[in-house]
């Protein structure tokens, strides 16, 4: 099963993937507080999707799981997990838990 | 002359594959060099090396996620998708089935949607797609009886010319092929002086042949047409 930090590093290397197709000036600085939804995010919502999508292939590819991220509940919790790396690495590890 | 080798190298997918304008679009990428993977709810209807059915019910989404992490475990990627798998109950609206509307909506909609959204996530990784529906002459012509069918047709040239936009920053093209009357099961459904009365009004009154549908295809799938998105094409002149 994924370890905390796995996760962490793995939404970290996709962060800086995404960086990397992004203009100087939009560049982000990322830490596991940087934000990515909501109205302090640093990122636009169609980078978020493409964030996310990324992720959900670097599960699929490099730890053979299958989850899908953007699923109904992810949708319609109050707070949502894609708040932040924080949030989002939280939530991915419940996910992993019902596996 | 064709040229053999158009899509040598080519991963495409086909939704509904195992019959109609499907199989006939399935053979012509194979037979142009293409591995082919078909969706179909049936059997395998085509046997050929490069070849692979998937035995999936679209409207499922568990089902079609399943469905992509095979292709993604073993393809890695796709190409071209044509989005071809539909269903047809020609009836006044008045007495139109529930369950065959529901059944119209649900394949020709949400399940073009299902497959769409995941083949988008597969390309995106790859910062290339060309995603073609098959749509219909319905959407312009309105014929009677087709209120639901031709509705779902409109809806996914709709979604098409929005995940172009979406989709744009990933070199995925979405597009949408309108075709006319086409010899398959689904056209033996209609009463043949209608089918015969909806061509001869078309401005080029003959029936769809199978290379007026190649003929699109190949312009949507190209690999120089990256600037021609949310686009809807019509055969026969429709307009």
């Amino acid at each position: 099963m994924m370890t905390d930090k796995q996760i962490e590093k793995l939404i970290i290397e996709a962060l800086i993937e995404l960086n990397e197709g992004l203009p100087d000036e939009e560049k982000i600085t990322i830490t596991t507080q940087t934000e990515l939804f909501g109205l302090n995010a640093q990122i636009d919502s169609l980078s978020l999707v493409s964030l996310i999508v990324n992720i959900e292939s670097k599960i699929s590819n490099e730890l053979n799981y299958e989850i899908s991220i953007t699923d109904d509940r992810a949708m319609i919790r109050a707070e949502s997990p894609f708040l932040n790396v924080q949030t989002l690495k939280n939530y991915i590890l419940e996910l992993f838990d019902e596996l | 002359m064709k040229n053999k080798s158009r899509y040598s190298g080519k991963i495409v997918l086909v939704t509904g594959a195992s019959r109609g304008i499907g199989r006939a679009i399935s053979f012509y990428f194979l037979n142009q060099g293409a591995t082919v993977i078909g969706f179909d709810k049936g059997e395998p209807t085509i046997s050929k090396t490069n070849y692979h059915h998937i035995s999936v019910d679209i409207r499922d989404i568990k089902e079609v996620q399943k469905a992509f992490f095979q292709i993604s475990k073993k393809f890695k990627t796709i190409d071209i998708l044509i989005n071809n798998a539909g269903v047809l109950t020609s009836q006044y609206a008045m007495i139109m089935p529930a369950e065959k509307a529901q059944e119209m909506v649900d394949t020709n909609l949400l399940g073009t949607f299902f497959v769409s959204r995941e083949a988008a996530k597969i390309m995106s990784r790859a910062k290339y797609g060309r995603i073609i529906n098959i749509g219909s002459m319905a959407t312009s012509l309105e014929p009677k009886g087709d209120s639901i069918y031709a509705a779902t047709k409109a809806a996914v040239a709709t979604m098409a010319n929005i995940m172009a936009k979406e989709l744009s920053n990933f070199n995925i093209t979405c597009n949408t092929l309108g075709i006319t009357a086409f010899q398959t099961d689904m056209l033996n459904q209609f009463p043949k002086e209608k089918v015969d009365r909806i061509i001869k009004a078309l401005p080029v009154p003959r029936i769809a042949n199978e290379d007026d549908i190649f003929n699109v295809i190949d312009f949507f799938a190209s690999d120089r047409s990256s600037y021609i998105t949310a686009q809807t094409i019509f055969l026969g002149g429709i307009n």
